[in-house]
This record gives C-alpha cells, sequence and structure tokens, in this order.
C-alpha cells in the first residue's frame, strides 16, 4: 500500500515483490506451484475446453478429477480465478498493491481468452499505473496482454470501455514516466469518454486512488528538490493553492513562505563525493601465502 | 557475420589479456569471479580430454573396426549401411543403456551418434524406429530415446513435416509419461548432457512449432484439419504441465533450498525423496526450471521467469556451468529477463560475466555439435550488452566492452548521438538479438469462420509488442539526455536559464500565440523541472546486491553525474571515482607467481631436446600445476570433482 504519509522512494523491492499484505494462501497460489497435484490440467475439461489430448492424457496419470480445491491451488488453474479476481477487488477497495498476483490474473486471461475480464484488467491497470513513476510495473502488465479489440473479441463483449480505455491509459503512463504530471492532471481531469469512464466509475472504486497519485508524484518530486515553490507544487499535484500548505503537512514537508521545505532523503541532498579503490585483506591471500616461503 | 563460428577470433594476445584481466566492477566479487573461472576452465579442460580420451578408447573395438570397414567401403549401395556400421552401434548402445553404463552412453551419444550422423545421414532421416526395433528386443524405451534423437535430428538437419512434429510431441510425452507415470522412478541413467539436450530440444520444438502455427497462411488443406483437430499439441499448458510435473517429482525446489541452507547430503536425499534423490529425475527437474526460465520470457512474463529462478544458484561454481549450453541459455534468458524490468545494470552484469565465460570455454567446446547455436546466442548478448550499456552507462569489463565496440562501433554512435536515428539503430539491434517472443494461443483452426476472421485481422506479432514496449522505455530514458549533457557544464544553474538553453529545438514549435512571455517562460522552465526528474529517476534503478533471490534489488544510483533543485536552482555534483588500480596488480602478481612455479616445477631440460620443451608443456602444465593451490584453498569446492570421482568409481 502506498504510504500517504511518507513521500520517499523505497528502497528495495521486498515490498515489491512480497507485500506485507499478501495473504498466505496467495502467496501459496502464486509460488507453490510444486505443492498441487496437476489433475486440473486436464481435469477441468469441462464444455468451454478443448478435448483432451490422445498423447498427453495419460502423462499424469488417470486420476482426472473435475474437483479442485483450495490446496492444490495453482496459478494456472483457470478455477482460481474468481477468487484470484476477488482479491484484486480487495486490493481496490482497501488500497494494497500486490503487482505479482495481478500478473497472476492477467497470466490466466493470456491461457484461456475467453475468461478475460476488461473490467479488472483496467483495474489492474490503474493499479500498476498509480505504482511508480519508472518501475517496470505497467509495462509487465501490458506485455501479457493483446490489444484490446482482440481481448473483446474474444469474450463476445458489446462492451466497448476498454477500446477507449486502455489507449488512454498508456498515455497517461508516458506522461508519468516523462514526469509530465501538470499535462496528466488535464487528461485525467479532461472531457474524453476514457477519462470519463475512469473518473466515473473506476475511481470511485479504489481506495484514495486520486491521493495515491499525488503521493506518487510527491515521491518523484522529493527525490528532486530541497525546495520547492508551493505554486509549482499545486500544479504538479493538481491541488487548489490554498491546500497546498495543508497536503504539505501530511507528508511531513514544512512550508517556509511560499516554499515547500522537503526534508533530506538521501536523493534530494547529493554531494559530490569520490570513489577510491578499497583492498580487502581476503583479496590479497594468496599473495602473502606466496611471500611466506 | 553470416557464419557465427566467424563472429570473433580472438588475437592471440588479445586472449591472453582478456584471460589476465577479467577486471569487474565491484571489488569484492572479482575474487570469487577469477577463482570460478580457473575452477570452469580446469573443468571443460578435464571434461575434454576426457571425450578426447574416450572418443578413442571407449568407442567399442568392433565399431571402429567395422566404422574403417564402412568408410572403406564408401562406394557401397546404400542399402549396405543399414545393415552395417549402424546396427551395431544402435545394438550397442542399446546394451549400454540397459546397463545404466555412463560412460559408454556418453561416449556413444556425444560421439558416435554424431560421427555416424555426419557421415551418412547428413541429408536424411535415420531409418524409422519401427525397422530397428527387432534389433533392440523391441525394447519400447530404447526405442522411445531413438526416436527423441531420431526427430532432434530431423528439425536440426532437415525441414520437419506436420507429421514430424506431432510424432514427435507424442513421443516425447510418451517418454515423461514413462518418467513419470512408472511405478516409482524408473531403473534408467542418461548423461547430464542428454537430459539438458532432450529438454532444451523440448522447448525448441515448441517454440518452432508455435511459430510455425501462428500463421495460417501457406498451409495445405490437410495440415488446416490436422490443427484443427489437435489443439492441444504443444500447447503452452502442456508444455508447462511437463515442465512443472518434472519439478514437482524431482523436488528439485526444495532440495536446491535444503542445499543452500546447508543441510547435509542425507538430509537432502531425504528431502527430495524416491524420485529427487536419483541423479536422472534431480537432472531433469533442475533442467526444467531452467527451461521454465526460457519458456516465461517467450511468453513475455519476466518477473515469472525470475520468479522460478528463485533457488536456482547462478553465480559461483554452479550446477548450470557444468554444461556450456545451459550456461549461455541461462543467462540469456536472465539477461533479457532484467532488461524488461529495465534493470539495466543488473543485465549488463549477467550478459558480461557469462560472455568472459564463453570467450575463456571457447577453446574447449569447438567440437561440440551445439557450438554454433552457443555462439549465436552469444552474438545476440553482444548486440544486446550496446543496448544496455547505452542506455545505462558506466564502467564495465573492458575486454568485453572492447569486442562490443569492434562489433556495435557504429551502432553504438548512432544510439548514443540521439534522435530518430538512434531509435531505429535500437530497434534493429533489439529485434536482430531479443527472444523470439510467442503467442500463447494458436488461430482458431477448430473454427473456419473465425480462422477467416483471423486472417484478415491478425493480432499484434509479439516480437513486435515486446519492441514497442522496450522502444517505450527507451524513449523515456533518452529523452533527457541532451539535459544531462547541459548539466555537465555547469555547477549550479537557474532552471530558467537552462530552459532557454534547452528551448533551442523544443520550443521553437509552441513559441508565440496569445500567451504572455512570462507565461511561456514559466511553461518551459515548468518543463525543464520535469525533465530534471525524469532525469533523476532514470539514474536511479534497482538492482541485485549480493545474496538474495534474482528478483530482490536494492535502490542504487547509476550516474556520476547527481544534482539538487533548490526552488529554481539547480545545484549540480560530480561523483568521480578513481581508476582501479589493485585488482590488476593482484591478478597480475598471482599469474607470475603461478608461471614462477610452473617454470620451477619444470624438469631441467634434457640436452637434446631443449629448446621445445618448455614451451611444448607450458600451457598444459600450468593449467594442471593450479590444481592442488586450488583444492587447498576452498576443499571441495571444484565443480569438476565430483564428476571425476564417479568416472573413476565407476
Amino acid at each position: 500500500m502506498p504510504d500517504l504519509s511518507n513521500a520517499v522512494p523505497t528502497k528495495d523491492l521486498k515490498e515489491w515483490h512480497t507485500p506485507s499484505s499478501r495473504t498466505e494462501v496467495i502467496h501459496e497460489l502464486i509460488h507453490g506451484v510444486a505443492h498441487c497435484d496437476h489433475s486440473w490440467f486436464w481435469g477441468f475439461n469441462t464444455s468451454w475446453w478443448a478435448p483432451m489430448p490422445t498423447g498427453l492424457s495419460t502423462v499424469l496419470g488417470s486420476e482426472a478429477d473435475v474437483s479442485v480445491n483450495a490446496d492444490s491451488a495453482d496459478r494456472y488453474n483457470p478455477s482460481n480465478l474468481s477468487w484470484m479476481e476477488e482479491y484484486l477487488q480487495s486490493q481496490v477497495r482497501d488500497g494494497e498493491y500486490d503487482l505479482f498476483a495481478n500478473l497472476a490474473i492477467l497470466k490466466l486471461y493470456q491461457f484461456n481468452p475467453q475468461l478475460s475480464n476488461p473490467e479488472a484488467i483496467i483495474n489492474i491497470l490503474l493499479k500498476a499505473l498509480s505504482a511508480t513513476v519508472h518501475g517496470p510495473d505497467f509495462n509487465l502488465c501490458l506485455a501479457v496482454l493483446r490489444e484490446p479489440s482482440a481481448i473483446l473479441h474474444d469474450i463476445d463483449s458489446d462492451e466497448q470501455s476498454l477500446v477507449a480505455v486502455m489507449p488512454f491509459l498508456q498515455k497517461l503512463h508516458e506522461l508519468v514516466r516523462t514526469c509530465q504530471f501538470t499535462k496528466f492532471w488535464s487528461e485525467w481531469n479532461g472531457g474524453s469518454e476514457a477519462a470519463q469512464i475512469l473518473r466515473e466509475s473506476y475511481a470511485p472504486q479504489h481506495a484514495h486512488l486520486v491521493d495515491s497519485f499525488r503521493v506518487l508524484f510527491a515521491t518523484s518530486i522529493a527525490s528532486c528538490f530541497s525546495r520547492v515553490r508551493l505554486a509549482q507544487l499545486a500544479r504538479w499535484l493538481d491541488l487548489p493553492e490554498s491546500e497546498v500548505s495543508q497536503w504539505c503537512a501530511g507528508v511531513q514537508w514544512s512550508v517556509e513562505g511560499d516554499v515547500a521545505v522537503v526534508p533530506k532523503n538521501g536523493d534530494n541532498d547529493v554531494k559530490a563525493g569520490v570513489v577510491k579503490e578499497h583492498v580487502e585483506l581476503s583479496q590479497l591471500t594468496k599473495l602473502v601465502a606466496a611471500a611466506a616461503y | 557475420m553470416a557464419d557465427p563460428t566467424a563472429f570473433y577470433e580472438p588475437e592471440e594476445d588479445e586472449l591472453l589479456s582478456s584471460l589476465a584481466v577479467p577486471s569487474f566492477q565491484n571489488a569484492e566479487g572479482y575474487e570469487d569471479d577469477y577463482r570460478r573461472m580457473q575452477e570452469l576452465e580446469q573443468h571443460a579442460f578435464a571434461q575434454h580430454a576426457e571425450t578426447g580420451e574416450m572418443g578413442l578408447e571407449m568407442v567399442p573395438e568392433d565399431v571402429k573396426r567395422r566404422g574403417e570397414w564402412a568408410v572403406g567401403e564408401e562406394k557401397q549401395a546404400k542399402a549396405a549401411w543399414s545393415i552395417g556400421v549402424e546396427e551395431d552401434f544402435l545394438v550397442l548402445f542399446h546394451q549400454a543403456i540397459l546397463e545404466n553404463d555412463l560412460p559408454a552412453i556418453t561416449t556413444m551419444y556425444e560421439s558416435g551418434w554424431n560421427k555416424l550422423t555426419q557421415a551418412h545421414y547428413s541429408a536424411s532421416e535415420w531409418p524409422e524406429a519401427e525397422i530397428i526395433s527387432p534389433l533392440v528386443q523391441n525394447d519400447q524405451v530404447f526405442l522411445t530415446l531413438y526416436r527423441e534423437l531420431y526427430f532432434r535430428h530431423v528439425y536440426a538437419r532437415l525441414q520437419p513435416t506436420i507429421d514430424d512434429r506431432f510424432q514427435s510431441y507424442e513421443n516425447i510425452c510418451e517418454l515423461f509419461n514413462y518418467l513419470l507415470n512408472s511405478d516409482g522412478p524408473v531403473p534408467l541413467d542418461l548423461p547430464m548432457q542428454w537430459l539438458w539436450d532432450m529438454l532444451d530440444e523440448f522447448v525448441y520444438q515448441f517454440q518452432s512449432f508455435a511459430q510455425w502455427r501462428a500463421n495460417p497462411k501457406n498451409k495445405a488443406e490437410e495440415e488446416l484439419d490436422m490443427l484443427a483437430e489437435a489443439s492441444q499439441i504443444w500447447s503452452c499448458y502442456s508444455v508447462l504441465n511437463v515442465l512443472y510435473s518434472l519439478v514437482q517429482k524431482s523436488q528439485i525446489n526444495e532440495q536446491l533450498r535444503a542445499e543452500k541452507e546447508g543441510k547435509s547430503a542425507e538430509e537432502v536425499a531425504e528431502i527430495a525423496g524416491d524420485y529427487g534423490s536419483k541423479p536422472l529425475y534431480r537432472n531433469l527437474g533442475y533442467f526444467s526450471l531452467i527451461c521454465l526460465l526460457r519458456v516465461h520470457v517467450l511468453l513475455g512474463d519476466p518477473t515469472l521467469a525470475l520468479q522460478t529462478m528463485e533457488h536456482v544458484e547462478l553465480s559461483g561454481g554452479a550446477f548450470l556451468t557444468r554444461i556450456t549450453a545451459c550456461h549461455v541459455t541461462t543467462y540469456y534468458h536472465v539477461g533479457c529477463a532484467y532488461m524488461a524490468l529495465g534493470r539495466w545494470p543488473d543485465a549488463i552484469k549477467t550478459f558480461i560475466s557469462v560472455l568472459i565465460f564463453f570467450i575463456r570455454m571457447k577453446q574447449y567446446h569447438t567440437r561440440s555439435y551445439q557450438y554454433g547455436s552457443i555462439t549465436k546466442t552469444c552474438e545476440r548478448m553482444y548486440a544486446l550488452l550496446a543496448i544496455c550499456t547505452t542506455l545505462s552507462p558506466g564502467p564495465s569489463d573492458e575486454s568485453i566492452m572492447s569486442i562490443v565496440k569492434e562489433h556495435y562501433g557504429d551502432q553504438l554512435s548512432l544510439m548514443q548521438r540521439g534522435g530518430e536515428e538512434a531509435l531505429e539503430t535500437f530497434k534493429d539491434l533489439y529485434l536482430q538479438a531479443c527472444p523470439k517472443y510467442l503467442l500463447a494461443n494458436p488461430p482458431p483452426y477448430e473454427d473456419q469462420a473465425a480462422l477467416e476472421e483471423y486472417l484478415a485481422n491478425p493480432p499484434q506479432d509479439p516480437v513486435q509488442h515486446q519492441l514497442e514496449l522496450f522502444l517505450s522505455d527507451v524513449v523515456s530514458v533518452r529523452s533527457v539526455s541532451s539535459l544531462r549533457n547541459l548539466l555537465k557544464l555547469y555547477t549550479s544553474i537557474d532552471a530558467s536559464k537552462l530552459a532557454a538553453f534547452n528551448s533551442g529545438s523544443a520550443s521553437s514549435s509552441s513559441a508565440g500565440g496569445a500567451n504572455g512571455e512570462s507565461a511561456q517562460q514559466e511553461q518551459t522552465e515548468e518543463e525543464v523541472l520535469q525533465q530534471l526528474m525524469a532525469l533523476k529517476a532514470g539514474s536511479r534503478t534497482y538492482a541485485k546486491q549480493g545474496e538474495g533471490s534474482l528478483l530482490d534489488g536494492e535502490r542504487i544510483v547509476t550516474n556520476n553525474l547527481d544534482f539538487t533543485i533548490d526552488g529554481s536552482m539547480v545545484h549540480v555534483e560530480e561523483t568521480t571515482s578513481h581508476r582501479r588500480f589493485a585488482g590488476f596488480f593482484i591478478r597480475n602478481a598471482e599469474h607470475a607467481q603461478r608461471v614462477f612455479n610452473t617454470i620451477r616445477a619444470a624438469p631441467l631440460p634434457s640436452a637434446t631436446r631443449r629448446p621445445q620443451v618448455p614451451n611444448q608443456n607450458r600451457d598444459q602444465s600450468q593449467t594442471q600445476g593450479q590444481t592442488p593451490g586450488q583444492a587447498g584453498a576452498k576443499p571441495g569446492a571444484g565443480a569438476w570433482q565430483p564428476r571425476r570421482a564417479r568416472v573413476a568409481a565407476q
């Protein structure tokens, strides 16, 4: 979950690949390939699935049992999709973020195009968009998705909003990663169809979506600026100037006159340095040993 | 450059210098890496010598004799071959497999089979399994293994037909079925190299089939019908299923984890269970992990790929380095995955480490039939290195970078210059060097109408899709490079001034109009500040530090130019690094010591053969001379030692 009280870049990737909010069950599902029996590979052989191949039906024995219980959870099992999507909903609702679980959902869509859920896709992309400025998250999601029209074609959906929304999200992503925050807000608040859909039907589902964007941008700002003008800040964060001071207090930036002072965080207080060579004693063991003779 | 083997032939002294100075960025790592290189080299040398000798000794006498006879009688009718040399070869091969005689199987697999192929089947198939089945008492297991070799040969040398593709799939499934679903572990042992080749080929054929199937054009009616019926053949699910089943059966992840925790061999064996404790299953499980890495990269899922490798040790004398093809494939795909994550320094490190290895191993591997494909993969890695080092400049291994410059000098300068041309160059290099990404799902062959619609409106090519994502990364990183060059000139500068300098090209399009001068100024200053933020973000990335899984990383600074903005004043700070000398002197002092020891240990030259002896023996005795010291420094660490012990025990 984006920490709304502190806008500093994270130091390592632990929280990124294994968020603390992830439950044990989900973790097992994403990592626990080795703990399951693979009966469902053939076992979920319901009407929509292609007939069992003759050459392979026996690869895993005859236990072609349709039932899949939660213990044999596996990331490729389409029958887990419903509660994977539920987990996504809980991320949306509570403002948590678990990229790897979301990628697992997209993976299931990739392998089972007929199960694709445009709404879930948009939520996942929104999540990725609001998670990092320069991280690979958004593109990682795109990498396992096809063009929106192809996705909709496979599910015979009349709901065409994905066609408008996906390119729009891509555009927003380009703006975010090049730090054009002012433009981002004018697109986001703009009158395009996609922006309206996002604002009206998706943003309300998310807990503090707009706030996450603000903290995200503030992180970028904090890594550059030791002091930043409030007027500028207001534009980048899409806040009325009267509220900027208050917002700054929320992330522990102090306000002095018309500038906000950003606490030092290692990125905004760089010092010129000289990198010197260090030689450890262990590197010299051979030489010392040779000298001993 | 068409001939991959002609890609890079190091000059004598160049090779020597690369041997002597694998200069690594991180001072603490190089010692281990260097030692590892030595171990690998010894291992490769031992293997080389072993196969070299065994090639002569282990080919059963009569096969050799018959072979000579056969070559002598070259002009005889072709039919004679099928009852001649190969017959004996196959009978003995069968025998060796029945007896689990590993050294004999290894020789026959690595040299006998290839020699016979070279001599008689360079342009045609081996006899069908049905024809040879009486020779081997209709042993189905052997016939399955034989067919595996048969189809691999078809794929490598001939054009596989749709029947070949289907049958090869069924055959390999039969084999895995036998391995996984017999009552208990099967009493079979195969050389590691064969097991790797088998799984490698499995993924290769999957890839080849997926590419062939993805295009419904130019397919015969009959082929379309077959594809419509068999949508499961070589499907992603079935391939993943096989690989995951092998992983699961061998408990390889649990084994590797236990080994990492330093558990004793008995404990590991207990964790491994009945299957995993047998080398056959363990090796298959291990190689499956690497194949999974590959499949996931091909399907465009780099995080999952790296996650699969969670427990696989990459550094040091890792198991996978014992098979060169496996080593190179693994590092190539790990590097590609890092590139997709935008972790350029990690990608660079990965590529460089395997390329150094490859240059040093080159001399021992020219004989392998996979040498061509290994070289091709390495060639791609040089291209990817050119890309990565442009996107994330910094000090890296000089000997490798000089090769990159030699081959991609033009492209490098184009990419560094920026602009449209640069983007084109990035694109060309990437297309040339990236993995051949795959679509997860086949076209709808089973539905005629849908297929026509598919043809009229084909989905985006997966390689193209990945290329677009890659280029979007490049654009976001490169767009700010001109600003960086400007910053280099100042210690502090006002953002508005910077904007004025930078706007020479940028603002000409937006200048003028109704906006007042000050508003215009504001606008461009904001733009510059935004670009500065992008530059800042571009000079930070996450990189793997020390121990931890491949996905772990810590935030690092990749740029020696850094800055802080105070209001609108930009303060620039540059970090300088001293040249590193210690590594160079340590390595060369050690090298001199080794040379000295070798000379001291060499016998005094006899009066008659004085001039030749020291020169001739130098290389060999030098390599061997290291052995005792090595074992003493790190007991039992030599990757090759267990193997030699095993061979000796048999």
